[in-house]
């Protein structure tokens, strides 16, 4: 019952926190139903290790070294955001940013969006693949609305009705690879549509229509994944929402389009051979590189910043797995959870810093964070150096690891082509970030009102009125988020220095599974 | 197969028909600017995929597509449109902007969607199953609902819009498996797009709280 039991636990927190009223209990369960699915993510990824697949329910849920990994993944970051979430939003409460109502949606949506994530992950079957993915978005869609601003309604509606078009597009493909299978592996007229079936007559597939089918599942999960073009919505979506929805927006939820993409790719090159869908996968993570790294260098807006470097990285996610060598395979695949581990916590200090200047500008924040802010400062900093990629960190040796992969392929373009985006967004972020993080603050709120050429409306209105209560609060609110971006930094030092030999196993596995040899 | 009751000719016929009514349906709601009238032109859409789902269920004596035949029914020929209709009349506003591309360009465009989506479906149509010749009508109720999605500004045509492409999917299915999906997922398909639908009323009703408006043409302040 391991696999049920994964979606069962925060599907349950939901329904829970939908009837209690009490928010530390709300709280609680988040923590203790992620915590749980933690536990039985590593019992899973121990089980698949020993068992290599894992079947439930008649088939109905399986689980392989790829599933196994997404889960432990869609587990620490959403006990990550749970941990922050309980304290942001007694915070915002305090602030008057949002009523305990909504404060209540969060605690139901969220358990939910996990458990969607969890049924992605786990389904057999390809349509209910399909619509688990198209359930994560449904339940996060409000969770990007939760602050009803102007602004984070039109994300929200930006981030359904494109998310809408693109899973309307890859359901076309989820048909297509269906048709392709009539009349194959047997008589029956209904034949399963089960991926363990499948991938047992992807040889026989009609090899037209899985051409057809890849083509439209890649625009389709790959608006959902963030590549671009059909990026759009995501910084709009990833920087409106509140910064615990963004973390796992960004940590997992783009991951879980990869996934999907994945399938579909391992399936592709079953039926057609490595080189169709190999390709395009490139194309496309190194056009998502491409175009992250100049919306980078001109962002003014921290969140919207973070979204696009996210960009950044499901592109060469996308471009390691499209290289398609075991070490550019195991690049990809380790760099996935690096990212979910550090993405999270920059979400968590810009969090932090929302709720000390109520605006994401860097022109409003300004420099010096650093002195009213040290805690959040010191791990902003260690995330960034982390997400450029600057060793001791995992992100460095994931990097490395896909480009040493493509040299030794000899693809020598490709390698340069992945080198200048790497470099031209560590340029991007750190500039970005020393604007505000380090330096001298303004004298006081009032100099700044006068200095700044242009004036920027409630900001400083609203420093001036509560700015001796903030300096009261400062010393209380200088440990805000520490355990959960702690944790996270220090699961990402841990991980990037010692990875335990399982965890080695498991993405060997699934690299192998991925690179067609399972 | 009730080859006795239904020949092979005249249910492919009726297929046929039924789809090509579908068809009809889409250019009339691409020409319509009353909210009200668009959405009574969705539930008549939706009727006619039930219809199909009906034949082809009669055709082959399939009891999972009478119940998909029956969900269609149920959900988006009687509910959806009765939420739809509630939504509109809350909202109090009937009639849509003047679209971006006006009734007779937007129609010719549609006619070249649908020459284009017969071309792109000639390679699968095969006469062997019931049906396979619609692809092609799928394919462009897919390619106008798009451009639905981009001619209009309000926020109710645009969920229509999408719900469009997405009957144009389930036709699709049949066309090409002659029996749809499988059954769990055609079910689970058809609850995601029920609460799709919710969760798109709950952001409209929002969207009219803040905007004074339910004009996407509004929302533009998130760039770069």
């Amino acid at each position: 019952m391991l696999l049920a039991y994964l979606i069962f636990i925060p599907a349950a927190a939901s329904l829970f926190c939908l009837v209690i009223r009490s928010r530390p209990l709300m709280e609680w369960a988040n923590i203790l139903a992620f915590a749980a699915t933690l536990v039985l993510a590593l019992a899973l990824g121990q089980t698949v290790l020993a068992a290599g697949v894992l079947t439930e329910w008649d088939g109905f849920f399986y689980a392989d070294a790829l599933s196994a990994w997404m889960v432990l993944l869609i587990s620490a970051v959403s006990l990550g955001a749970s941990l922050y979430a309980g304290g942001y939003f007694r915070r915002d409460v305090a602030g008057n940013a949002l009523t305990p109502g909504r404060v209540k949606e969060y605690f139901v949506l969220t358990p939910l969006f996990s458990a969607c994530m969890f049924f992605a992950v786990l389904a057999n079957n390809l349509g209910v693949m399909w619509f688990a993915i198209e359930a994560t978005a449904l339940s996060s869609v409000l969770l990007v609305a939760l602050y009803n601003r102007k602004t984070s309604l039109e994300a929200a509606w930006k981030y359904v009705m494109l998310g809408g078009l693109g899973l309307a597009l890859a359901l076309f493909g989820t048909v297509f690879t269906y048709a392709a299978a009539i009349g194959k592996g047997g008589a029956e007229p209904l034949p399963s549509f089960d991926w363990s079936h499948f991938m047992t007559i992807a040889g026989q597939l009609n090899p037209r229509m899985i051409k057809l089918a890849f083509v439209f599942v890649l625009i389709g999960y790959g608006a959902k994944a963030g590549l671009a073009p059909m990026h759009t919505w995501l910084p709009d979506a990833h920087s409106e929402a509140p910064s615990p929805t963004s973390a796992m927006l960004s940590g997992i939820s783009l991951k879980v389009a990869i996934y999907a993409l994945l399938r579909f790719h391992i399936l592709a090159m079953q039926c057609l051979g490595p080189g169709f869908s190999r390709a395009l996968l490139l194309c496309f993570g190194l056009f998502s590189m491409f175009l992250a790294a100049p919306f980078i260098l001109v962002q003014g807006n921290l969140k919207r910043m973070l979204a696009y470097s996210s960009l950044e990285h499901v592109g060469l996610i996308c471009s390691g797995v499209g290289l398609g060598t075991p070490l550019t395979l195991f690049g990809a695949l380790l760099h996935m959870g690096y990212h979910a581990l550090t993405k999270p916590a920059l979400f968590f200090a810009a969090g932090n810093i929302h709720q000390r200047y109520h605006s994401m500008k860097f022109r409003v924040i300004g420099p010096g964070v650093i002195k009213t802010l040290p805690v959040t400062v010191l791990f902003m900093g260690l995330a960034a150096a982390a997400i450029v990629g600057l060793p001791p960190f995992g992100l460095f040796y994931s990097e490395l690891t896909i480009l040493s992969g493509a040299v030794a392929a000899h693809r020598l373009i490709i390698s340069f082509l992945i080198l200048a985006a790497l470099v031209a967004v560590f340029c991007g972020v750190l500039k970005q970030l020393s604007r505000i993080l380090i330096g001298e603050p303004p004298q006081s709120p009032s100099s700044r009102t006068l200095a700044s050429p242009t004036p920027v409306p409630p900001v400083p209105q609203g420093e001036l009125g509560t700015a001796p209560k903030r300096a009261r609060a400062n010393d209380r609110s200088a440990m805000d988020g520490v355990p959960a971006m702690g944790l996270l930094i220090a699961a990402l030092l841990l991980f990037s220095l010692w990875l335990p030999a399982p965890l080695l196993h498991l993405l060997q596995k699934t690299a192998n599974l991925i690179g067609g040899k399972a | 197969m009730n080859t006795d009751a239904l020949s092979s000719a005249i249910a492919s016929q009726l297929v046929m028909l039924f789809a090509a009514l579908m068809l009809v349906l889409q250019l009339l709601l691409v020409a319509q600017q009353m909210l009200l009238v668009a959405v009574r032109l969705y539930a008549l859409q939706s009727l006619m995929l039930t219809a199909i789902a009906g034949v082809v269920a009669y055709y082959y004596n399939a009891p999972h597509v009478y119940i998909v035949a029956v969900l269609t029914l149920a959900g988006k020929v009687v509910f959806l449109p009765w939420l739809l209709n509630r939504i509109v009349r809350d909202i109090k506003i009937h009639k849509e902007v003047e679209p971006l591309l006006n009734a007779a360009t937007s129609t010719l465009i549609c006619l070249g969607l649908a020459v284009l989506g017969f071309i792109v479906a000639r390679p699968f149509t095969t006469l062997e199953r019931l049906g396979s010749n619609t692809l092609a009508i799928a394919v462009t109720l897919l390619l106008t609902g798009f451009f639905l999605m981009f001619n209009r500004r309000k926020a109710i045509t645009q969920v229509l819009a999408l719900l469009t492409v997405e009957n144009g999917i389930m036709l699709a299915a049949i066309a090409l498996t002659s029996y749809g999906m499988p059954l769990v997922v055609e079910i689970g398909i058809f609850f995601d797009v029920l609460v799709a639908v919710m969760v798109l009323g709950i952001l409209v009703y929002r969207i009219r709280e803040s905007f004074d408006s339910v004009d996407t043409a509004k929302l533009t302040r998130l760039k770069g």
